[in-house]
């Protein structure tokens, strides 16, 4: 027996087909006219004067909608088949289902749709001894996250900003910061990848997005997870190669900061650590991308550390904690389902907005706080610019908190709040080198 | 025995304009199993495609077991047609996967004719990369049911074809 629920949509659709294995071995299908009686959980069939008598035959029956767009082509589409013998009814037949299957992708998007089959998909490629095919530069840009990379980016260029203005800057060692730097954060996302498959994260979230739920190379099978993992590693190695030089050249305090980065990023998602199933994960990105890249950024030029350097990295800590935030809204079912306790997905639905809020509140407060002090300059104030953004951005979050699909808008315009404050600040002090402010 | 392209104008219509049809295999139970999947009707060539992504292979799977298909085209609101009728061709189905990467791009055009963005979503291929492994169903129809006014009560006529 189908579910009522089944019946109740069913009734709703104008274009039904019903299908039977012919006499050849064949099947055939018709157009037919129906009528629900979700009562008696029953379709009754207008017996059509063409066919044959169906008695005594499995059946199908197929509801289809599309709603076909001016421009070509069609959206809204869903279907649902319905299974079963017929009985005779003299100019109808009736139909009790016994089986019945729908897919409508307002309920179930087409990419979760797509997500639930990839377990089988795989499953078939490998039978056909093949591999799924992705172009090399989408591959690395896939596998890698590339365009995250931002977020060490701008923390960095502020870093050597903040220095520049306190009278030290050396392209070359801005531009081995900013490789290792890099290295580390490609290393982090792919051992973030590698042990969220591991520990089945990934592999159980069929609601991924651009912005969440992994790179899903390992779960598409584009890479197996030992790629990966060598990748990760690679990456480290050389990054950490890289710290290793300016430590030895520029002192220290380089290699504690580097080991604390290293420690903080494998630890995100790698045992025994595995900060961001312990609800630290937020802490660790915000102190990586935060403090870590700016002071560290800073030390590399001037060999010192500034209050300065430590006041701007508290706002841009903030901003990357907060991508990382909303873009585990979505995941937070799936996340506390694998054990993954993030902060989202201990919070009600109210305090995630009320969350967003404080936080967003916070980096402007440090923002204002730094340019009235003048401890930065005041055309950093520039940052303030994107207030509106982060407005309308959490009136966002909180009407999508409910909808996936919904939340990749919000997911994607965090990122630009993130990618237009850092920008901002960094404008700013570039203007300062000129402007006495 | 006619061929598909000397069939009626009106019928080739259908085939080639229609956005969906009924496509039905046989499950090894015997049972029917239809999709409502887009038709992909080679006018030049006179042959009839269906496509499937390897997301939902169950289907590929039915063929391969037993090549007997059928595909309804009578959809009134998905068929920029003159005059809507009910066509079903009955036929085999042969699945093409010597290239699953790449064979069923030689049927793009067909498929821009139906839905005129597929382009913009082929070349995001890397934010669904499984959906673009796709193995080419080529419908040998052998029968072809024709109610010209649509009308299921009417008899159809019967073409055998080649």
């Amino acid at each position: 027996m189908v579910a009522n629920s089944l019946l109740e949509k069913a009734a709703s659709y104008s274009d039904v087909a019903i299908s039977f294995v012919d006499d050849d071995g064949y099947p055939f299908s018709l157009s037919v006219t129906v009528e629900v009686d979700q009562e008696n959980q029953t379709v009754r069939i207008a017996k059509p004067a063409s066919l044959p008598s169906l008695l005594n035959r499995e059946i199908s029956l197929t509801f289809n909608h599309i709603t076909p767009l001016p421009v070509g082509g069609y959206t809204d589409r869903r279907y649902i088949v319905l299974w079963g013998r017929l009985t005779d009814q003299g100019d109808s037949y009736q139909l009790k289902p016994a089986k019945g299957y729908i897919w409508d992708e307002k309920e179930v998007p087409f990419f979760q749709y797509s997500e639930m089959k990839v377990t089988k998909a795989r499953q078939y490629l490998n039978e056909l001894k093949e591999k799924p095919w992705l172009s090399t530069p989408w591959l690395i840009m896939r596998t890698f996250r590339l365009p995250f990379v931002i977020a060490t980016i701008l923390p960095v260029a502020i870093g050597a900003a903040v220095a520049f203005r306190a009278g030290h800057f050396d392209l070359t060692l801005f531009a081995l910061t900013l490789a290792g730097a890099l290295l580390l954060h490609l290393g982090v996302n792919t051992a973030n990848d590698y042990f969220d498959s591991r520990l089945g994260a990934d592999d159980i979230n069929t609601t991924p997005t651009p912005y969440s739920g992994g790179s899903r190379v390992i779960q598409y099978g584009l890479l197996p997870g030992t790629a990966v993992l060598s990748l990760s590693t690679s990456a480290y190695l050389a990054g950490s190669l890289i710290g290793l030089y300016l430590a030895l050249t520029r002192g220290l305090p380089v290699l504690l900061i580097g080991l604390v980065g290293l420690v903080v990023s494998w630890g995100y998602t790698a045992p025994p650590l595995k900060l961001a199933y312990r609800g630290l994960g937020e802490l660790a990105v915000g102190l990586g991308f935060g403090p870590l890249l700016v002071l560290g950024s800073f030390f590399v030029q001037a060999q010192t550390v500034s209050i300065e350097a430590g006041l701007v990295s508290i706002p841009l800590g903030l901003l990357v904690m907060l991508i990382l935030y909303v873009n585990e809204v979505p995941d937070r079912t799936w996340d506390d389902e694998a054990g993954k306790k993030t902060f989202v997905s201990r919070m009600s639905e109210d305090s995630i907005v009320k969350g967003y809020e404080l936080a967003m509140a916070s980096v402007y407060g440090v923002i204002l706080l730094g340019s009235i002090t003048r401890i930065f300059p005041l055309t950093v104030l520039l940052a303030l610019l994107t207030v509106p953004m982060a407005v309308k951005e959490a009136r966002l979050i909180g009407r999508n908190l409910g909808n996936t699909y919904g939340l990749v808008v919000a997911m994607s315009s965090n990122i630009k709040i993130f990618v237009y404050t850092a920008l901002f600040m960094l404008i700013g002090y570039l203007i300062s080198f000129f402007v006495a402010v | 025995m006619p061929t598909v392209k000397q069939l009626d104008a009106a019928v080739l219509e259908m085939l080639e304009k229609s956005l969906v049809c009924e496509f039905t295999v046989v499950s090894p139970t015997g049972r029917p199993i239809t999709h409502p999947l887009l038709p992909l009707y080679d006018s030049e060539e006179g042959r009839l495609f269906v496509t499937s992504s390897v997301l939902f292979s169950k289907k590929l799977d039915h063929i391969k077991k037993n090549p007997k298909v059928s595909a309804l085209f009578s959809k009134r609101e998905g068929a920029q047609v003159s005059q809507c009728r009910a066509v079903l061709v009955k036929g085999n189905a042969r699945v093409d996967e010597a290239d699953v990467h790449h064979g069923w791009e030689r049927l793009l055009p067909l498929w821009r004719k139906k839905e005129p963005y597929i382009d913009n979503f082929v070349k995001m291929r890397y934010a669904l990369p499984l959906f673009w492994e796709r193995s080419i169903i080529e419908i040998e129809p052998s029968k072809v049911y024709v109610w010209p006014e649509g009308d299921a009560n009417a008899a159809p006529k019967v073409l055998e074809v080649s």
